[in-house]
């Protein structure tokens, strides 16, 4: 090898080289968000499974989380469809605050692919103008008490026909208080749903659910009685409940800490048998 | 004919792992900023792991990310307009007059190389490649890459003489 050609590959090993300080904790997340099961052979990766819900087609693979994407990643990940209308992450709106008492994160994507999507950007944009301004308001009255708000996104369902964006939301200040939304796109509809959109006008879903959800308190609670349930103060879910579905597709509903049960277990999910609403859907 | 078993996520993982620095090295040798760069390595990990069972031979895990890489940086590259990041500059400069005397680092002197000269030189100095596994990561001839790191290796001369 040429002397010159030698002193060169020396110096690239001997001098440092400047790598971005987030880098290696992206590529991180970026192996970590990688479906377990994802097909090989050049397919990405769709795991869809249509569901008679209503014309509306069910999703799964619901926890694929997307953290800290560009939004060609996200869609590979996501596998933007090619059937209904084309929901896309066109950039993400991003807010960093540290003043050494109080640090703040946030960053959540804006999207794109017609009304709904637009709707939903707006949505996700006042809540996050929400998280905001509370944040400042409570370090105003913490006054050096540590104090720190974290916001992150995650698409975990794109299918041909339906969209879920989800936002979680971590407050910590001495304990931890997390908040979770969903922000989901029916794409066929080109409509952005909410619960009460999944149910007939006339149908009574909040108290059908409300009951599968005491149900399902109580008989946790007879199988242990300090699980941590509160039925006795829980007396009805939101009509606009957040919720997912799960890899059955089953509908689940999700409840932030400490609304339904003790902040130990975290948020709570309940998933809901199918028989307990079919009737009821649009 | 044998199919290779699948590599699993773990293993694959692990393999990008090691491999990061070079993937950030090679992306940031074609595209001029340290964000696209980023968002090329992320959108590689995808499309390599959704691909994975096209690599045949796991030894060769490195040579093949990199090509992968060196795709997606240049569907970047042409979806990019050819406009330069300010925070970016800087990095593509001379050193200020004050640091006149002091040795030229070779990453600085390896980025005032033409475009086209630079994944080459990466690839060979960088990451120990051979002229032809940088033939097969680039999609070029390997006579290409010859005359490239011949230019290369003559303008690093003249950039690290220069100081």
């Amino acid at each position: 090898m040429d002397p010159f050609d030698r002193e060169l590959r020396e110096r690239a090993k001997r001098e440092p080289f400047p790598i971005p300080g987030d880098y290696a904790r992206r590529v991180a997340d970026t192996c970590a968000a990688l479906p377990e099961d994802a097909p090989a052979g050049g397919r990405r990766f769709p795991r869809s499974v249509t569901r008679a819900l209503a014309g509306i087609a069910a999703a799964l693979a619901v926890c694929i989380a997307v953290p800290n994407v560009s939004p060609a990643a996200a869609a590979a990940l996501a596998d933007i469809p090619v059937l209904g209308a084309l929901v896309e992450i066109v950039t993400f709106r991003e807010y960093r605050y540290d003043d050494g008492a109080h640090a703040a994160q946030l960053r959540v994507p804006e999207l794109s692919g017609g009304d709904a999507a637009e709707s939903v950007s707006g949505e996700v944009r006042a809540y996050a103008d929400q998280l905001l301004e509370q944040f400042r308001s409570d370090c105003a009255a913490a006054g050096q008490d540590p104090l720190s708000l974290d916001v992150t996104a995650a698409v975990v369902t794109d299918t041909d026909s339906w969209f879920t964006l989800r936002i979680d939301a971590t407050r910590t200040q001495a304990g931890g208080h997390e908040t979770t939304r969903f922000y989901h796109i029916d794409k066929a509809a080109g409509a952005a749903v909410t619960l009460k959109d999944l149910f007939r006008e006339d149908a009574d879903y909040v108290s059908a659910l409300s009951a599968e959800v005491l149900r399902q308190m109580n008989a946790l609670l007879a199988e242990d009685p300090e699980a941590g349930y509160f039925p006795e103060l829980f007396t009805a879910i939101d009509p606009e409940q957040s919720f997912c579905w799960d890899e059955d597709g089953d509908l689940v509903l999700v409840f932030d800490e400490y609304t339904v049960a003790a902040g130990s277990l975290g948020m709570v999910e309940f998933t809901i048998p199918g028989e307990v609403y079919a009737a009821l859907l649009r | 004919m044998n199919t290779p078993p699948l590599m699993d996520k773990e293993i694959f993982c692990q393999q990008v792992i090691a491999s990061q620095d070079a993937m950030f090295r090679t992306a940031r040798a074609i595209l001029r900023s340290r964000e696209d760069a980023e968002d090329a390595v992320q959108e590689a990990i995808c499309a390599a792991y959704a691909s994975r069972g096209s690599l045949r031979d796991p030894a060769r895990f490195r040579p093949w990310l990199l090509r992968i890489l060196a795709n997606q940086c240049y569907d970047l590259y042409r979806r990019r307009r050819p406009v330069v990041d300010l925070t970016e500059v800087q990095d593509f400069l001379a050193a200020p007059a004050a640091d006149q005397t002091e040795r030229l680092a070779l990453w600085q002197a390896v980025l005032r190389l033409s475009d086209d000269l630079r994944a080459a030189v990466t690839l060979f100095y960088y990451e120990d490649m051979t002229v032809r596994e940088i033939s097969g990561i680039l999609g070029i001839s390997e006579a290409a890459v010859k005359t490239r790191l011949s230019r290369g290796r003559a303008r690093l001369r003249e950039l690290l003489n220069e100081e």
